[in-house]
């Protein structure tokens, strides 16, 4: 499973988006606000999961905002990290 | 309907600024803070935030350290006030603490235990449920007045003093002990830092360099006295409660309405019940957070609301002092209607453009006689208060 | 000041709704169910009161609950069935409307969810939304969110003195003008963690009946749930059930304190043991009833009370009180479906520390 199809699983299941399956996400839309309608506290929960399941700390906001625009973003974001890492 | 004017006849805190108001003052006028990463416990975060622990402080075994803080301060601001347990047998005495972690149901060495072994022992829970901190104090002094823990999260404290000058008012009791008690522990301490509003440096309050608050604990507690046992006993007042205004955003659990329009209700209602003209305001004790979100609705707001009036956060000395901030606040407040000035807000160098102002920088000297306190809460709470100066 | 009762919101182990609750009433009978726990890998079992949330999607989208957890959904859902009990549900945004809750214990379901999460995975894996919604005032925060609700609130926790303490907060805000409507409200959950407190501390026999009115014995069962009650002024109320004239709170309760004898006077004895002998002494020879066997034992029961209270006066007659256990002290226990007498009822709850709680509700 490549890195989007793992997010997206990990998304719905840990941000608890009962009424969505994977292929609903589409890999651009917006994350927050509109698109999948995320909110601020849900993007503080998407730094603990991008720890908890991909061992990748993100220190603050500032640098996770690029990362969390999308799911594309964020899928491309981690494999970047894991890479250097 | 206008409020009367309730009397504070005494006052008490205990906090990293000092382990009674005198102490705290000294601090606050001397420009003096000490944050340093938690003493009384260990993370294993990789990062260490600086906190405002109180330090010289025991504990009894059957207390939770929150209670215990509140029962200090109690004993403080009862002493203050000249209300010894002789004279206080003979008054109905109402108590109304707020707090966070007071009444939390939650013990990390408990928790360990229940899934690792078979019989895990009960003494944390048993301490809980032995501890809310307002029946703790009525317990202690046999109080048999109105009794309330309340649990608003950040804007607690400011409630329980709120409330409490409503018991007065309406006549449940003759005396009433309100205020704040918040301890700090390794679970508030992880769930702050997970929010990401935690600075890994002193908090920096409405500076544009600001990334979040500092934890702190705090016991902080008022007397306050109806008109009826002052006259008998001739008390002068060290203050008084002259308005209280509290709304909620109706917005989001954590993040305070952009456009501050629970504050401005807030502010709205104190200014109404207690008929004080805005212009009367000496000065603003902020709640000023130091968070991003929280210090620009604030500042937004007093732009709009109460322009030019200076304002300041304690929490550069105290720390976020949670359920306690509202009453350590009010009680920094009453004090330096006192004093007729107000302490440099520490923290602050740089001002950030986006802001709706900058607060003092320096110990400022001031000649109104009204001031006023404000909490904004989790859950979207706001809550205000509008101290008069006292007669001593 | 009088208060008035416009609208009632339950949620029980009796079912959800008034009409569910009334008819558990005339049935003495409820839902007692098992739960499950895991202490160490350890199964235990015991019985307890349980409730069904699920006609909260009646009144709030499904993706609208996605983080909430069961404490607040417990909240909202009584907020929402007092607000259609009263009728109110239509007009929208409710800005002169004032949210009180009491709790005992809080969320503390989330609670050790969020000590779970760091426990599991470290300190830097702690979830921020446990955290948040492990707040106390987290349910008070979803109804006014959900309602629009833009006035003050407040949430008051005491363990079993919350209830009446909280009742007077929306009292005198109602009596003050603050607010024209006070939206109160009582939420308990049943934790895994507050269960197996419970049988820690009681046992985990799960065949006894409750016989709260056996002052000796113990026979208490756990339950959970969400009470709530729409207030307004006297002069503003529209038909509702009843009024509520006094709250009063404190310590050492006298006998002689307690109202004229044709009162009725439903107690909060719960089949806790340790509190049996308080209330056999305050209601001795009064007419009495008691109702905790169809919801349990919680520190929020006496919101429950009150509810079953308004119900008796707008009906103007008698619930029996659902045991056939006997009362063991001298006082009679009220019939059912027999006319109150002098339209007021008084309900009685004792607390820790000598604390107690005596809330009179009436007809007139």
């Amino acid at each position: 499973m490549n890195t989007k199809e793992k997010l997206k699983q990990i998304l719905i299941a840990d941000l608890n988006l009962e009424e969505l399956a994977p292929e609903d996400i589409n890999d651009n839309a917006p994350l927050f606000g509109e698109g999948l309608g995320l909110d601020s506290l849900d993007a503080v929960e998407l730094v603990v999961i991008i720890q908890k399941h991909f061992g990748i700390e993100i220190k603050d906001m500032e640098e996770g905002r690029d990362a969390f625009k999308s799911v594309e973003a964020l899928a491309a974001y981690i494999d970047r990290r894991l890479a250097a890492a | 309907m206008t409020y009367s004017p309730v009397a504070i006849t005494g006052m008490g805190c205990i906090c990293a600024a000092g382990n009674n108001l005198g102490d705290s003052m000294a601090s606050l006028f001397s420009g003096t803070r000490a944050p340093v990463p938690p003493v009384s416990f260990t993370s294993n975060h990789p990062i260490n935030y600086p906190v405002f622990e109180v330090h010289n402080f025991t504990v009894p075994a059957d207390l939770l350290r929150t209670s215990a803080l509140g029962l200090h301060a109690a004993r403080e601001a009862l002493d203050d006030a000249g209300l010894d347990r002789e004279l206080l047998s003979t008054l109905r005495v109402g108590v109304c603490v707020g707090t966070t972690v007071g009444c939390a149901i939650s013990n990390e060495m408990f928790c360990r235990e229940y899934r690792s072994v078979s019989v895990p022992g009960m003494g944390p829970l048993e301490r809980i449920l032995r501890s809310n901190p307002a029946a703790v104090i009525a317990r202690e002094f046999d109080f048999s007045g109105p009794c309330q823990t309340i649990v608003n999260a950040c804007s607690s404290g400011t409630d329980a003093v709120g409330l409490a000058a409503s018991w007065i008012r309406s006549g449940a009791c003759d005396v009433a002990l309100a205020g704040g008690a918040d301890e700090l522990g390794r679970i508030t301490y992880i769930g702050f830092i997970s929010l990401l509003i935690t600075d890994e440096s002193p908090c920096k309050p409405f500076d544009v360099n600001r990334k979040g608050l500092n934890l702190g604990e705090a016991g902080a507690m008022l007397v306050l006295e109806s008109e009826r046992v002052r006259t008998m006993r001739k008390k002068k007042a060290r203050s008084f409660v002259l308005g209280y205004g509290s709304a909620c955003d109706a917005y989001h659990l954590t993040a305070p309405k952009p456009d501050g329009a629970g504050l401005k209700n807030a502010l709205a209602e104190a200014f109404a019940c207690s008929n004080t003209d805005p212009a009367a305001i000496a000065f603003v004790n902020a709640h000023g957070t130091g968070t991003p979100d929280n210090d620009r609705v604030e500042t937004m707001v007093l732009a709009e609301v109460l322009p030019g009036v200076p304002f300041l956060s304690t929490k550069g000395y105290t720390g976020h002092t949670l359920g306690a901030a509202g009453a350590i606040e009010a009680i920094f407040t009453a004090a330096c209607l006192e004093l007729g000035k107000i302490p440099a807000n520490i923290g602050f160098s740089t001002p950030d453009p986006e802001l709706g102002g900058n607060p003092v920088t320096e110990n400022t000297p001031f000649s109104g006689t009204i001031a006023l306190s404000e909490s904004l809460a989790f859950g979207g709470n706001n809550s205000v208060i509008i101290l008069g100066k006292g007669e001593v | 000041m009088q208060i008035a009762i416009q609208g009632v919101g339950v949620v029980g182990g009796f079912g959800t709704g008034v009409a569910e609750m009334r008819k558990a009433l005339l049935s003495g009978s409820s839902n007692r169910s098992i739960i499950q726990l895991s202490n160490c890998g350890d199964p235990l079992e015991i019985p307890a009161f349980r409730t069904d949330t699920s006609r909260l999607t009646e009144f709030v989208p499904l993706k609208a609950l996605r983080r909430i957890d069961n404490f607040s959904k417990l909240g909202l859902l009584g907020a929402y069935l007092a607000l259609e009990d009263a009728g109110v549900l239509a007009e929208g945004k409710q800005e002169r409307l004032g949210v009180v809750i009491a709790s005992g214990y809080g969320a503390s379901g989330i609670t050790f969810s969020f000590l779970d999460s760091f426990i599991n995975d470290g300190d830097i894996c702690a979830s921020p939304t446990y955290f948040a919604n492990s707040v106390h005032n987290s349910a008070a925060a979803y109804i006014s969110i959900m309602l629009g609700a833009t006035g003050p609130s407040s949430t008051v926790s005491q363990f079993h003195q919350s209830v009446p303490s909280a009742l007077q907060t929306a009292r005198l805000w109602l009596s003050e003008g603050r607010v024209d409507r006070v939206l109160f409200g009582a939420v308990e959950e049943l934790s895994e963690l507050i269960g197996y407190a419970w049988c820690r501390q009681r046992g985990t026999t799960d065949s006894r009946e409750i016989s709260p009115l056996l002052t000796g014995t113990e026979s208490a069962v756990p339950g959970e749930g969400a009470a709530f009650l729409l207030l307004s002024r006297k002069e503003e109320s529209q038909k509702g059930y009843c009024f509520l004239d006094q709250v009063i709170t404190g310590r050492h309760l006298k006998p002689g304190f307690i109202a004229s004898p044709q009162d009725l006077l439903v107690l909060g004895a719960d089949g806790r043991r340790e509190k049996g002998a308080d209330y056999a002494v305050l209601a001795e020879n009064a007419t009495v009833a008691c109702f905790t066997s169809l919801y349990g034992s919680m520190p929020i029961s006496p919101a429950f009370d009150l509810a079953i209270a308004a119900l008796m006066l707008k009906e103007g007659k008698t619930f029996a009180s659902p045991f056939s256990g006997i009362c063991d002290f001298p006082a009679t226990v009220a019939a059912g479906g027999k006319a109150l007498e002098s339209q007021r009822v008084s309900c009685l709850s004792l607390s820790d520390d000598d604390g107690f709680g005596l809330v009179t509700l009436s007809k007139g």
